[in-house]
């Protein structure tokens, strides 16, 4: 007997979801710190560059203002970031992160 | 009883346990608001605050928590009898272990992504944090100790084991290379390294390596080379020390990072096979392996632990409740939730994953393994080659060889203590930066700040007896938890909130990890004033003792300060204005 098409597809649709909270967990449990790593790695430097661009922000002159004006258009994107990293508060507790 | 019923017996706890006590807190009490923005989007700076879905979050959480605690802990609990153990396991998660890992998610989530120092800063007092970060340092050294004396001197020992761990180490860095140097598919590269790493466990096997070990090792019976210490201990034990400080000074994506993945791997087949096979299996517990052996926890011919309360309490850590798992939630996950909906699912879920992981080592210990070889194996102070041995027992009812099981077992274990051991060393280096570098600016140095956390830890693997060690690293594990579970509780009575779900467990782990730190100190200094033991154990037994009085003095100081903050009256409710 053939079942029911709007039942199988609704089967069909819990399946899928199913698989996808299976994969999405397989990635949590794998390549997602990795990911993070990546992430951290490349927020380090950014930051990094950011303070030598737009020191001026915090009060130190490193670069000539004229190059730092020319580099405005690409560093903006990541000065709301660099902002926030830089002016949390940070605990001992958080410089080493608890993950494996 | 059967295996398979106490699997259902477990699963019917994680039912009640979840679906009615935890949902239920969680909805009458915590009230979590899909709506509220969280400190993941709040604080998006794409590095530490960022929103991950819920079940990325729940695989992150899990493998962050789930070490080597769920494992070693339930293999040396049954010797009080497998019951009390099955017991503390199910009902410890049911009513303390979710409670504090969903708890401190949601103080963090609601505290704007705040880890535990800067908490117990505001909620307690000002001492209150330096107490919790030296308290953090201790317990993280009692960690090193305890799975450094597991690693090199029960299981690398084992002649069949060394060469598949450095493999797996060696395949793992290739990992690194082919993944960020060469970049290729991920997939690909899991596929050759896992295949490889397999390889390279069965190699291992090959009589002539096995031989080659046994050279190493010093023959069949090691000789002595120190107090009670034989070479091939101090040899492979200073191993596990040199990879730890590859671990903690190398690039985390050269060594740490790719190793664990691949780790990682090897761990969650073992898991999957060893299940499906003690499913298949589906054997009873034997008749001869006791529910409930003795209060003092003697079975057989094994020497007695301990008075049953409070030391099965923390000799069971990770698979019931666990200090550890606080500061990854606060920390970590707390800070990378998207919706406040998602923490119970997240915190709580990954801990009843936990303790079903606990539930299979228990089985492990007494349907894989069997009364006579448990004691004859815990006797020798093999006491992860009982696990090994339950594997390799499940392994083979799906075709997998016991001589290919057992080292595979072995190397199991060894890389999920070390994916915790870099870690443990990595603070540690912090820590101490941060509180000496002042006073001794050379600490501040990554190699001198890393080799005195590695000198630490030898002078703890080198000295002592493993089982104090153990309980006392359960000791300290569980007083970190109480202590999580003291914030949790100070956080919801500063809202108005009912706080006795959180309060009357910490009351509980707070007595029973006090009374278990203590009574492990009054045995330690006990055996001393006896005497006749050897030198690196009477050096151990003073130090495991001091370190126990000072956690114990630590904790009652933080508790006092805490107390007095319970007393505060709560916030006021805000009012709308006008």
């Amino acid at each position: 007997m053939l079942a029911d098409p709007p039942r199988l597809s609704k089967w069909c649709e819990t399946l899928r979801k199913c698989g996808r909270a299976l994969r999405d967990i397989f990635y949590g449990m794998t390549t997602y710190e990795m990911v993070r790593d990546l992430r951290k790695e490349r927020a380090r430097l950014e930051h990094l560059f950011v303070l030598i661009t737009m020191g001026d922000l915090l009060g130190i002159p490193i670069l000539p203002p004229y190059y730092s004006l020319r580099l405005l258009p690409y560093v903006v994107p990541c000065i709301e970031g660099w902002r926030c990293c830089l002016l949390r508060e940070r605990d001992l507790t958080d410089l080493t992160d608890f993950e494996t | 009883m059967n295996a398979i019923t106490v699997l259902i017996i477990s699963l019917i706890g994680i039912g009640v346990g979840y679906f009615l006590y935890a949902k239920t807190i969680d909805r009458s009490i915590i009230r979590p608001d899909g709506s509220k923005i969280t400190p993941a989007k709040m604080f998006m700076d794409g590095v530490d605050f960022t929103p991950a879905n819920r079940n990325v979050l729940f695989g992150y959480q899990f493998k962050s928590v789930a070490a080597l605690g769920p494992i070693v802990g339930p293999i040396v609990a049954v010797r009080w009898g497998w019951l009390p153990a099955l017991l503390w396991i199910i009902l410890g998660t049911m009513f303390i272990g979710w409670v504090q890992d969903y708890g401190s998610i949601m103080v963090g989530v609601r505290e704007e992504g705040q880890t535990f120092g800067a908490l117990s800063f505001r909620l307690i007092s000002r001492r209150a944090r330096t107490i919790l970060l030296l308290f953090i340092y201790a317990y993280l050294l009692l960690l090193m100790a305890a799975f450094g004396k597991i690693v090199g001197f029960d299981l690398m020992t084992n002649p069949a084991v060394p060469l598949g761990v450095l493999l797996v180490m060696a395949l793992g860095m290739a990992a690194g290379h082919m993944t960020y140097k060469l970049k290729m598919d991920i997939l690909v590269t899991t596929g050759i390294i896992v295949v490889l790493s397999f390889v390279g466990i069965w190699l291992g096997t090959l009589g002539t390596v096995k031989s080659l070990f046994v050279a190493i090792n010093g023959g069949a019976t090691s000789p002595i080379l120190f107090g009670s210490v034989t070479w091939a201990q101090f040899l492979w034990s200073l191993v596990v020390l040199v990879l730890c400080y590859l671990g903690a000074t190398l690039p985390i994506w050269r060594w740490a990072q790719p190793i664990n993945y691949v780790a990682f791997w090897i761990v969650f087949l073992g898991i999957v096979g060893g299940t499906i096979g003690l499913v298949l299996w589906h054997p009873s517990i034997p008749a001869d392996f006791p529910a409930l052996s003795s209060i003092d926890g003697k079975l057989g011919d094994l020497s007695a632990l301990g008075p049953l309360w409070p030391l099965l309490f923390v000799t069971i850590a990770c698979g019931a409740i666990s200090g550890w798992h606080s500061l990854v939630s606060s920390s970590g996950t707390s800070r990378q939730l998207e919706l406040e909906t998602d923490a119970l699912y997240v915190g709580g879920g990954s801990m009843f994953l936990e303790m079903f992981l606990a539930v299979l080592s228990l089985l492990c210990a007494t349907v894989g393994v069997g009364y006579d070889k448990y004691v004859a194996l815990v006797g020798k102070g093999a006491n992860a080659g009982v696990f090994a041995n339950g594997l390799a027992t499940f392994l083979s009812q799906i075709g997998v060889p016991v001589s290919f099981g057992l080292p595979y077992g072995a190397v199991f274990l060894t890389l999920m203590a070390l994916t915790i051991m870099y870690l443990c060393v990595r603070f540690m280096r912090v820590a101490s930066a941060e509180f000496l570098g002042d006073a001794i600016p050379v600490i501040r140095n990554t190699v001198v700040g890393t080799i005195v956390a590695l000198a630490l830890s030898a002078i703890m693997i080198w000295t002592g007896f493993w089982s104090y060690v153990w309980i006392l690293f359960g000791g300290s594990n569980q007083l970190m938890a109480s202590l999580a579970l003291l914030i949790v509780s100070l956080w919801l009575k500063s809202k108005g909130k009912n706080y006795l779900w959180a309060f009357l467990p910490f009351i509980f782990m707070f007595i029973t990890s006090i009374a278990a730190l203590l009574t492990t100190a009054y045995q330690v200094i006990g055996a001393n004033l006896k005497g006749g033991l050897p030198i690196d154990k009477v050096v151990g037994n003073w130090i495991a003792g001091g370190l126990a009085i000072f956690l114990s003095l630590a904790a009652l100081v933080l508790a006092w300060d805490a107390i007095r903050a319970l007393a505060r009256p709560a916030e006021a409710p805000k009012t709308a204005q006008a």
